[in-house]
């Protein structure tokens, strides 16, 4: 599997599904266990391919998987 | 009823199954309450022709997946404790392993049978049981075939495989098909329009496949077949509509076969879509190399278009080939070509078939039909 797609599970996974539960970058990087340069890599892709969406909020950058993404995650169990 | 998917959160087969039959049990005069997770912009509750949908939001998450749907299932078991203080239920009908502890635990606190449809089973998945994560749901799978009253089955050859695999009694299990609405596919659609939209020009001839994009689903060899269908029909175009995990893998190889311009990758699409797509397609390819039942055979057949499908599972007990479609060796690019180009050009053979198959989807596979038969199965499971 892509490392931005395992990393897109996690992230939907820990429950980061809407722009209310959304996740900084540092705390994503603690739910991951990844190096932030590496979150910020996989983000990067992930936003590019409309599975993440980033917002602004309390003055820092927040992401969440968006209704593809979290098509994208379900489909590989069902 | 407890799913993990219903719209409009569609994963799988699970959801338009769970849709098509809790609206036909509710017409039966059956009282339905499904209980499933919550979808971004998707009501807490919602009614559905009849159907009491309670969407359940999971306030607590995990990154790995097994230990998130046994949170999940938390959730889930919550909303049936506190739905079972108004509702009298008599049966608990669950689907598939995602939601095994709800309906265990629903099975003993409400003193019900519980009934479960099987729909894939993680063995026929990955083929083979390697991860800690695959040895898990193959036990769960075993454990909620264990606690039912009734296992559903939706093909024969599902039943042999988990016969075999989970040894289970025969007197439990029932042989029950899964069923589509045909009524979607009676209207008009200007298939030119549609073919237009995706930049298919009316002369041009319309592949198309609908799934999800994972190993099982044989897309690769589809995609393998490109060439040798191109090389007698230059017109084809390939239209593959769905997204999984080895979407990027499938490009990339779609790309090397030199044909890239001609396949392109829709991504997932609405239902309407889906119903356009496959009234305006020339062929629909379903290269599955493990297939418990394949709904994307019968909704192809209701939509009057030739389906080529591999010789496996369900899929070989919904077409008959040669009657109601064509059916390839599995995996087998050479085999999946020669189906296709065949549909491609002999148009009264293909009508012929499109005929055959449509009769046989209202005659079989009706959600009225299937729903009776399920009700029957609720019934025996009551008295035991």
């Amino acid at each position: 599997m892509p490392d931005e797609i395992y990393f897109l599970c996690l992230l939907h996974n820990v429950g980061a599904t809407s722009s209310d539960r959304s996740l900084t970058l540092d705390e994503i990087s603690r739910w991951t266990v990844m190096e932030p340069q590496r979150v910020r890599e996989n983000l990067e892709k992930l936003i590019n391919t409309d599975y993440i969406q980033k917002t602004f909020r309390e003055g820092s950058e927040r992401y969440h998987v968006t209704i593809n993404g979290i098509r994208k995650v379900l489909s590989m169990y069902s | 009823m407890l799913s993990w998917e219903f719209p409009p959160r569609i994963v799988g087969g699970i959801a338009r199954h769970c849709y098509g039959l809790t609206r036909a049990l509710v017409k039966l005069g059956h009282e339905v309450h499904l209980v499933t997770l919550e979808f971004p912009g998707a009501p807490d509750f919602e009614d559905v022709e009849g159907v009491k949908v309670y969407r359940v939001k999971i306030e607590l998450g995990h990154p790995n997946f097994i230990t998130w749907t046994f949170i999940f299932n938390h959730f889930l078991e919550k909303k049936v404790a506190s739905l079972s203080n108004q509702v009298d239920f008599d049966v608990v009908h669950i689907h598939d392993w995602l939601t095994t502890s709800t309906g265990i635990a629903a099975k003993n606190y409400l003193n019900k049978p519980m009934v479960c449809t099987v729909h894939s089973t993680e063995v026929g998945r990955v083929q083979q049981l390697r991860s800690p994560d695959s040895y898990m749901i193959d036990g769960l799978e075993w454990w909620m075939m264990y606690e039912a009253k009734s296992v559903i089955m939706c093909s024969n050859s599902m039943t042999r495989e988990i016969s075999d695999h989970f040894h289970l009694p025969s007197e439990k299990v029932s042989v029950i098909p899964n069923a589509i609405d045909t009524s979607e596919y009676k209207r008009n659609v200007n298939k030119e329009a549609v073919k237009s939209r995706y930049g298919i020009g009316p002369y041009e001839k319309l592949v198309l496949f609908i799934g999800r994009l994972v190993p099982q689903k044989g897309v690769e060899h589809l995609v393998r077949a490109v060439p040798l269908i191109v090389k007698q029909h230059g017109e084809a175009r390939f239209l593959i509509a769905g997204d999984g995990w080895s979407r990027g893998h499938l490009e990339g190889m779609a790309a090397s076969t030199g044909h890239g311009d001609k396949i392109h990758f829709l991504g997932f699409i609405p239902d309407s879509e889906r119903v356009e797509l496959l009234m305006s397609a020339d062929v629909l390819v379903i290269p599955s190399i493990y297939e418990p039942f394949g709904i994307v055979a019968l909704e192809g057949m209701a939509a009057g278009v030739p389906v080529v499908a591999s010789n496996i599972g369900g899929l070989s007990e919904i077409v008959e080939h040669d009657r109601t479609g064509m059916l390839a060796y599995a995996g087998n690019p050479e085999s999946i070509a020669w189906c296709v180009n065949k549909a491609l050009s002999d148009y009264r053979y293909s009508n012929w078939l499109i005929q055959n198959a449509k009769k046989k989807v209202d005659d079989v596979y009706s959600w009225e039909v299937v729903a009776k038969r399920v009700s029957e199965v609720y019934e025996k499971a009551c008295k035991r």
